[in-house]
Order: structure tokens, then sequence, then C-alpha cells
């Protein structure tokens, strides 16, 4: 009888069609086998006196939902839907709800709230018979999440743009807050329209966190008004730079879409191009052999031990911060060399003078650092180092980027700081391609191998945790360091990849990569058709036949 | 002369580098003088009856001069040139002639010769005093290779291009005939347009063969005449096929570049996307778990040892290759798998019934399709499997692809067969992305793992090879396997790293001063090469940061 009945309920289940397209996956969900058309006439309705950038976010999805031309993901691409479709029901209408009580404002400041205050969540009912649907929401970030999650509800057949699922239901919201991918634009420059191509493809899912590594050793292309000769001197060119225009056009761009820009000065070390404009203040600038001297050429950190160099660090940081609406604000702190340091007259000079040790000059770096930020009301992020490898004073709000590998969370944990993922054993999205270091014939890439989508999904953001630890992970990201990157492969090394942790975060832990994958499909395509160059992760024939490609097959 | 170029040395403090040659000439000498190209600059052909391809080479080359703008990989970039050019002398012509005796063909024609008798040498000379620089060779193919070279010495900054490097004197030609690049187009779909793109990358890397391993078990996108239900019913779709007319204009646009197209019509496995429009031909057909009957999803091979697929499949291949002018065409042959046929009652019938055995079968059927290939004039090309794992007799002209390993080019050339290395261990550029196939968390690909361009460029094909044996080796390629590529990554799964094979397949074990090859200095060339395909549109990704870049050799792993 018990094998009677999961039998019934494997055919039974077999026969729904699932609803293939969402990503990330809702949280609650529920969805029939009609299908719906979208009426010519169709509409989104919000009560007046709504926020420019919610309106605008209803014209993007009426516009998505009519250029989209996504075909489904079967044999035939929705051919055998026509039949069905020519006695289904027209939806006219999407009517967007604010909770009674809540705040009408915009999305830009929903997204830009304290991490843990944003309010994503939201209900979408999607009806059978042609009745209004409809997305309730207590913010209009919560709005946009829906909208979202209504724009891959839907297909197209020879002109009919339909939902192949409904009546569907849901009552969404994320596991963790921060859902986040980093994009280095020092090591190779990124122009604008790459951002934001890069913010519409977080945004479809759902990620609400850019993390902008923007300078580096090799290049500073952040203009900021106060520090012009960084970026004169600094930046690859004159037109390889991000003005203060840029960073608005990107900030207002990322908050329309839900995303918060978490803006990294990396600091005292990876700032070797600072001594460009500023040599005084740069320790070991381009020494050589750099192996001896950084992680990685050209070598220079900042003098960590001088007060000119930590007053100038400080104000160069609150500068920035003061580009930037974010209440988050990052101060790097990955990978300092001391070697650097125990070579460099002038820190030496400074620490004898004081009678400091290295890591006591760093105290006093990190506390003048963080404190010009804390002033502006940034709470600050490090990197795992910062709590790890030193012995420094940090605000205990500070929020620690775990990279070098996962287990380390633990650590970071234990000491009581909140932290976000981005473990390089998971999230590094440059792994696997090969040493691009010069004269080096065959050596592999430093955090080998390459992180497949199946490797990030399965990621277990509370491994090792106890309960109490596990409240400190507000939750995590990809990451693409660009030193073999540009805008030729931006979005073929990042897409559908760094959708992984998307929903690893948004929809929690524990999915399971067969069933994913037909999603992640319908997902790459739809970046596809939205220009964004996602890559195919098997041949058409198997994203349209899903499980026949299985390693392990189905047996039928 | 050397006690100028020595003075020049001094007074400015740079020492002039060839960075912008890929591949770089077999014989070359260059000097430190600065020459800008006249708005008057212009290239004449002293050739009787130019070919209109050698015309339209020409035109393209005065193009590229003009739009490639692309600024020399130094610190400052082109302004660190700026002084130097706007004292520099003018270079007004170009004048490319033919060797006296030397048929005027058009490239194309030379480009398919059989590929023993392809002639691609050429001398480029530019003299520095701005008198008429000149390019000769025995074909219009050598010409091209010629016009191929000279643009990539040239760079642009404010309006001007040039060269830092006058006078330069240049003797070429390719070590191997045979430089590669393969395609599939059957894993998933390529339009035309990525097509020729891909030989234009191709050609300004003078390779000479795009192997378009046309057709596979996911798709048929080949419209052949005379079988168009195949492509019909085994394409993805109409939209993704490849028409007669498409075929013909990939062909010529690759033969114009100096491309010669070898199409595979890979036979009997890999052949499941038969079935849609054959299914009388296909054993184990979609047979579940495929694992048991196919190297991938989905399972599916000619029935071989039916004469009745025998001769369908001779006349498949022969009206595809009515296609292509090429004297190459591949039959393929990889991967065929025993189980699918061990389960098939209609094969196990046939042998029963004709008393032969599996390898005797297998004999039969590729006697009758390598016969019908050689009847239409081509030279058969097998993967390695023909020779190496199964008994089957081949004509001694058969060309092997050497795929599984590198060690097995030595097997090969123990058969006496002619050798295109392809192996996975080199030259894949699939690898190391991770596993493809679904449900498999941990899994990385099979190949893994990534085979950089450095790990290609110190390739050896000779090793394991005697001298005697040393004539059979044609040359190699890279190759992009498409189960996880399509037109979004195109361009960066491929370029620069492609590039490596080609000059490890023109330029030989040794530098133009006879110091062997090495990757620590084709880097700066390699970047060089990049940049160029990137100003053509090719998006060809980043191997080092710019500030590595355009500091050749401060990124160095040994410094």
């Amino acid at each position: 009888m018990r094998t009677f009945s999961s039998l019934l309920l494997a055919v039974v289940l077999a026969t729904l069609p699932p609803a293939h397209a969402l990503w990330p996956q809702p949280r609650n969900l529920r969805t029939g086998s009609d299908k719906l058309k979208l009426s010519d006439d169709f509409k989104i309705h919000l009560e007046a006196h709504v926020p420019q950038d919610m309106l605008d976010a209803i014209s993007r999805t009426e516009d998505f939902l009519k250029k989209d031309h996504l075909q489904r993901l079967i044999v035939g691409r929705g051919s055998s839907d026509t039949n069905a479709l020519t006695n289904a029901k027209s939806l006219s209408e999407l009517d967007l709800y604010l909770e009674s009580g809540a705040d009408a404002n915009s999305i830009t400041t929903e997204a830009q709230k304290p991490i843990e205050s944003r309010d994503e969540a939201y209900t979408l009912n999607v009806p059978n018979d042609g009745s209004p649907a409809n997305i309730t929401a207590s913010s209009t970030l919560g709005l946009l999440r829906g909208l979202t999650t209504f724009t891959q509800l839907w297909y197209e057949v020879d002109g009919t743009i339909y939902a192949a699922d409904v009546p569907i239901y849901t009552h969404d919201s994320p596991a963790y807050p921060y859902r986040g991918f980093m994009l280095d634009t020092a090591r190779n420059f990124f122009p604008v329209s790459d951002i934001k191509r890069t913010l519409d493809a977080m945004s479809l899912v759902k990620m609400n966190q850019f993390h902008w590594h923007v300078v580096d050793s090799q290049s500073f292309p952040l203009q900021i008004p106060e520090f012009m000769d960084l970026s004169i001197k600094g930046a690859y060119s004159s037109s390889s730079v991000y003005t203060p225009d840029d960073v608005k056009d990107i900030v207002a761009y990322a908050g329309a879409r839900g995303i918060d820009v978490l803006v990294e000065i990396d600091t005292p070390g990876h700032t070797s191009v600072i001594s460009k404009a500023y040599p005084g203040h740069i320790a070991c600038p381009e020494a050589t052999p750099w192996d001896i001297f950084a992680n990685e050429p050209p070598a220079g950190q900042l003098r960590l031990a001088s007060n000119e160099t930590t007053n100038f660090a400080a104000n160069l940081l609150a500068a920035v911060a003061r580009m930037f609406p974010s209440t988050i604000f990052s101060t790097g702190g990955d990978e300092l060399n001391a070697n650097c340091y125990d070579q460099d007259p002038d820190t030496q000079k400074s620490l004898n003078e004081t009678g400091r040790t290295l890591e006591q000059a760093l105290d006093v770096f990190i506390k003048t650092t963080h404190k010009a930020i804390e002033d502006l009301g940034k709470t600050p992020v490090v990197w795992e180092e910062m709590v790890l490898k030193h012995n420094v004073t940090l605000n205990p709000n500070t929020t620690v980027l775990v990279w070098e590998k996962s287990e380390n969370a633990k650590t970071v944990a234990q000491k009581g700081y909140k932290l976000i993922h981005a473990a390089s054993d998971f999230f590094y999205l440059d792994c696997g391609a090969g040493s691009w270091l010069g004269a080096s014939p065959d050596s592999p890439n430093w955090c080998d191998p390459f992180k497949t989508w199946q490797h990030s999904y399965t990621f277990n953001p509370t491994a090792n945790l106890t309960d109490d630890e596990a409240k400190l992970v507000l939750g995590g990201q990809h990451l693409l360091w660009t030193e073999q990157s540009g805008p030729s492969n931006l979005d073929s090394i990042v897409w559908p990849r760094a959708a992984s942790s998307a929903e690893l975060f948004w929809s929690g832990p524990g999915g399971n990569v067969s069933h994913a994958l037909e999603r992640l499909h319908d997902l790459s395509f739809r970046l596809q058709q939205r220009g964004v160059k996602s890559i195919p992760l098997q041949p058409l024939w198997c994203a349209l036949r899903p499980g026949v490609c299985d390693a392990v097959p189905h047996t039928s | 002369m050397g006690g100028y170029l020595f003075s020049v040395f001094v007074l400015f403090a740079w020492v002039p580098h060839i960075y912008g040659l890929w591949p770089i000439p077999r014989s070359l000498e260059t000097g430190s003088v600065a020459l800008k190209l006249a708005n008057s600059f212009r290239i004449t052909a002293n050739v009787p009856h130019p070919p209109s391809d050698l015309s339209d080479a020409i035109s393209r080359t005065v193009g590229h001069l003009r739009t490639d703008k692309f600024e020399r990989l130094v610190v400052g970039r082109g302004s660190a040139d700026s002084e130097t050019i706007q004292h520099a002398r003018e270079l007004k012509s170009l004048t490319l002639a033919l060797a006296p005796g030397s048929p005027v063909r058009s490239i194309s024609d030379e480009a398919i010769l059989p590929i023993e008798s392809r002639s691609e040498e050429y001398t480029l000379h530019i003299p520095s005093d701005g008198s008429a620089a000149s390019i000769e060779a025995n074909s219009t193919l050598g010409l091209l290779r010629g016009l191929t070279t000279f643009e990539q010495l040239w760079y642009f900054f404010d309006g001007q291009v040039y060269t830092l490097e006058a006078p330069v004197s240049i003797t070429d030609s390719p070590a191997y005939p045979y430089r590669g690049l393969m395609l599939d187009t059957s894993r998933n779909f390529f339009p035309v347009t990525d097509i020729k793109r891909t030989l234009d990358a191709m050609s300004l890397a003078k390779m000479s063969q795009f192997h378009w391993h046309a057709t596979d078990s996911q798709s048929f996108p080949l419209v052949i005449p005379g079988f168009t239900e195949v492509a019909a019913k085994g394409a993805y779709s109409s939209l993704m096929s490849y028409s007669s007319k498409d075929i013909q204009d990939i062909v010529s646009y690759a033969g114009a570049r100096g491309i010669d197209v070898l199409v595979e019509i890979d036979t009997p496995g890999h052949t499941a996307a038969i079935t849609e429009s054959h299914p009388e031909h296909i054993a184990c057909s979609h047979a579940s778990p495929w694992s048991q009957v196919a190297g991938e999803p989905p399972a599916g091979q000619l029935r071989f040892a039916s004469s009745a697929t025998a001769n369908f499949t001779a006349n498949l291949l022969t009206a595809a290759a009515k296609l292509f002018p090429s004297k190459f065409f591949s039959t393929g042959g990889d991967e065929v798998n025993t189980e699918c046929y061990a389960n098939d009652s209609q094969t196990q019938s046939i042998l029963q019934s004709t008393g032969q055995t599996f390898e005797q079968a297998l004999s039969g059927f590729m006697q009758t399709t390598q016969g019908a290939l050689e009847k239409a004039g081509k030279t058969p090309v097998v993967w390695e499997e023909m020779v190496l794992e199964h008994n089957v007799t081949l004509s001694n002209e058969t060309v092997v692809m050497v795929w599984i390993s590198s060690q097995h080019a030595a097997a090969v050339a123990a058969k006496n067969f002619r050798i295109v290395h392809g192996p996975s261990d080199f030259f894949y550029l699939d690898c190391g992305a991770g596993e493809w196939l679904g449900n498999d968390v941990s899994g990385n690909s099979w190949c893994d793992p990534f085979k950089s361009w450095q790990k290609s460029y110190t390739f050896d094909p000779l090793a394991n090879i005697t001298p005697e044996q040393s004539h059979l080796v044609l040359g190699g390629q890279q190759l992009l396997w498409t189960e996880q590529s399509d037109p979004s990554n195109l361009d960066s799964i491929v370029w620069p790293r492609a590039a490596s094979s080609a000059e490890v397949f023109w330029t030989g074990a040794t530098l133009p001063d006879g110091s062997p090859r090495n990757v620590k200095s084709a880097l700066a060339r390699l970047h060089d090469f990049r940049f160029r395909l990137i100003q053509r549109g090719v998006s060809a990704i980043a191997l080092q940061p710019l500030w590595c870049a355009l500091r050749p050799g401060l990124c160095d792993g040994d410094s």
C-alpha cells in the first residue's frame, strides 16, 4: 500500500509541469498545470503616490514580458502548447499592493537600508481564470522581488505570451539578507555598461549586494574629487575611470534594481598604484622580485606605521565613503605582507620612534581608518585576515568576508563577528583557468579546480556552526577577480554560475542539483534573451530533455 | 649600420622588440628606425590579372591598417612614441610580386591544394628610408601570409599608423602545413557569422585548416542535397542549420583567407541525430541508461553491419563531399560502442547470417564509405581509434587524428599513417570547466585540467617520433567540443589560446635567432595578438592584468 501510494504520487508529480522558470526558487510555492495567456492590453496597476523607481520597475517588467521572447525548453519549444492555448484564459491585469501602514519609500531607499532591516518579502497570486493577478508586500523592494518572479513565469510561442503553471501562489522571502556578487575593476577595467548589464542579471536572480572591489595595486580607476591625482596617475588611461557621475549612475541603477553597492578600498595592502600619485605613502612600490614583497605583482602597501599615511588613508576612505550611500564600506585588509615593511626604512624608523610593533601600528591604522568611516555612519567590512591573522581592535559590528577557505567561517563566528561567505574553495569564479603569471609553462591556478555551479550550489552556509554562530551568517557571494578577465569574458565567466549562490542564499541550502539544472537552463536562456552572454551548461539536446543527460541516467 | 643602430639604442634608451608578430617568422631581421604610413599608402600587386580574392585581401589589409587603431602595449601606450613618430619617414607603398614562373591562381585555389603541395612561404622587406616595401612569394597564398605579417607590424597613435622596427627583412614559411582549429557545431549551434569571425581570427594567426565537426548525436545541422530530411528532422531547428548557400559562403570566406575547410561527418558512432529521419539505420537509438551504450547522451550509432546502412552512409558522405572543395574529408570513427551493437538484435542477426565478426563488418563498412569518398577524389581523415583500436583496412593515404592522448602519436606513426596532432591532454579547449552531465555534484570535466596556452605552447610535435617518421606529422590543431559552449563564449574560450598551436606548427621548435621557442618570451607577443583581435571585434580574453601586459617580464612567475 505504501509502495502503491508513493508510486501514484510519482505519477501525479510527473504529469505536473514544474515551475521550470523560477530562479531562485520561492520558499513557498504552489503551482497548477493550466495555461494562461498574457492579454495584449495587459497592464500593471499600483496605487498613486508611488516613487519613480517603482514606476520604472513596472515599465521594465511590462517590457520584459513583451521582449523576452523565450520559448519553453521542451522538445518542440512550446509548439505542443498551441492547442491548449486556444482555450486558455487571458490575464489582463496585475495589481500591486503595499500593505497598509507600509512606507512608500523608493526601492533604492529600501535596498540601501542596513542589511538586516531590508524587507524583501512578497506574496504573488496568479489565478487560472483570467482574473487579476496580484503582488502584495510591505515594501517597494518586496514588490520588485515579486515583479521579478512574475517575469520568470512567461514564455512565448507563435507570438503568444503565456504561463504554463497556473494557478500560482507564493509567499516568498529570502533565507539570508546578503546575496552578492563581487567584481574587481582594478586588474582589468570594465566600462559602466558592463557593470549595468551585470546589475540587470543580478537583479533577475534577486541578488541584493554589488561588492565593488574598485581599486587595487594594478590600477586606480575611481575618480575621487579630493584625490584626483590617484586616478589621473593610477588609472590605466583617462578613459578607464569611474567619474563621480559614473558612480552616481551605477549606484542609482543598482538601487532601482534592489541592489546596494558595497564599495571596497582595499587597505593597507593592495595599494601599489597609490605610489604613482603619493610615493611617500607607499612602502616597497613595484619592488622586485615581487614574490618576496607581495602575493602578486606589483608590490606596494600603505606605510601603515606612518601618522601622515594613516591620516591620508582615513581621509581617502572618508572621501570615498561620502560617494556611496550604502551603510557598509569595505576597507579590505587582505594579504598584508610583513616583509615589505621589514625592508622599508621609513616604516622601521616610524616603528622605532613610536616603540610599536608592526601589529600595534596596524591596530592604530585600523582604528583610525575605521573611525573615519564610522563617523560617517558606515559599518566596516573587512577580509578575514583582520580577525584571523592580526590582533587589531575592531568594532564588534564589523562584518567579515571569509575568503581563504570556507572552514574559516567557524573561527570568525567563534570570535562573534557577522560574516559573509565568499570562500575561494566554493565561490571564486576565476579559479581553474591556468596560471596568469608569465614564464610559467604549465603551472596550475592557485585555487584550482574550476568551481562548478554544482559545487557552489551545494555549499552549506552553517557547516560546523552552532545555532548561535549560524545567526552571524549574513549570506554570501560569488566573486570575480579579473587577472584573466575583462569585458570579453565577463558574462561568460560569471553567468549562469553566479546564480547558484543567489538561489542558495535566497531559497536556503539543501537544493537538489538535478532539479536545479532545468531551472538554471531556463535562467541561462532568459539571460541570453536579455543580452547577457550566459553560457550553456549542456548541449541544447539535453536542455530540452530534463534528466536525460544526468550522469546517472533516469531509467524509464 | 650596426654602429648607427647602437647609437640609437644609447640615445633613446629603448630596445626595439618585435612584439606584434604571431606566429613569429622563421627568419627575421629588424632594425629600430621608425616609419609611418603615408596617407597615400597603397598596395599594388605586380601580378598579371590578379585574382579577385587577392585584390580583396589587399583591400582588407589596407582596411585593417586604418581601422585596427591599436596602440602599442607599453606604459603610456602610443603617447610614448609620439615624438619618434613626428620625425619618422613615410612609407608610401607596398608591392606584391610572384616569383618568376609562379602560376597565378586564386588564394582559395591555393589554400585547398593537397596539403603537401601548398605554398605559403614569402619574403617581406621594409626599407627604413621610406622606399617601397615588398612581398614576394611563389603563390598568392604566400602573398596573403606576407600581408598578414605586414599588418601585425603597425601601431596607431594620434591619427598616425607607424612601426618602430624598420628596416624589416623576413623570410618565412611554415614548419608544418596543417595548422588548424576544430569546431563542433552539433552539441550547440553556431550561426555563420560566428564561424566567419573565427575564420578571421584564424587567418590572422596564419592557420590553414578549419576542421568542421559539423554533425553529431545531438543535432545534424548540415543540409545535404539529396538527404535534406536528415537536417530537417535532426537539426535543433530550421534556423539552426547550414544550407548549401551557408556552406558555400563559409568555404569561400575561408578560402579567401587561406583556410581549407575539412568537414567531418562522424560515423559510425556519434550519429543518434540520424534516427530522427532514418530510424532504420540507427542501433540503440536514445537507449537508456546511455552510459552503457555511448560515451555521452544520446546513444545511437549507424548499423554498420547492414549493407543498406553502409550504402546509405556512403551516399550521404558522397553527397556531403560535393559541398566541400577540400581534398580532405573526415569520416570520424571515434568512440564506437560495442555494447550498443551487442544489444541490437538486427546487428546480431546480420552478423550471424553473414558469418562476420564485429571487426570484419566494421572493416567492410569502412571500405564502402572510404571507397566512396576516394572515388569522389577525397583523402579520408579518421580519428585514432580506426587504426589503434580496430582492425580495419584503410587506404595508406588516410590521415589520422590523434586525440585520446599525445602518447598515441608514436603508435600511429609506427603504422605509417600521416598524423594530425589534436591530443586532449594538450589541445582540448573545453577541458576544466566542470562536469556538464546533470546530477553530478563533485564531477569535473573528463579531461581536467584546463589546457592553458602555456601548456599547448610547449607541445612537441616530434616527441617519440623517429626522424624517419617525422615526415608523417602534418601538423596539429586545438579543438572546441561544445557541450558547454555556444556563441556566448566561443571567442572567450578559443582566443587567444588557440593561437598557441598556430605558432607551434608554423614557427617550429626555434625562434628566428635559433634559441628554443619559450613561453617566457612568447607572452608579450601573445598579448599583442590578443589586443589586436579585440580591435577586430573578436572577444579574446585577457591573459593578465593590463598592468602586466604593458610591462613585459614584470609579472613573470620567476621574476
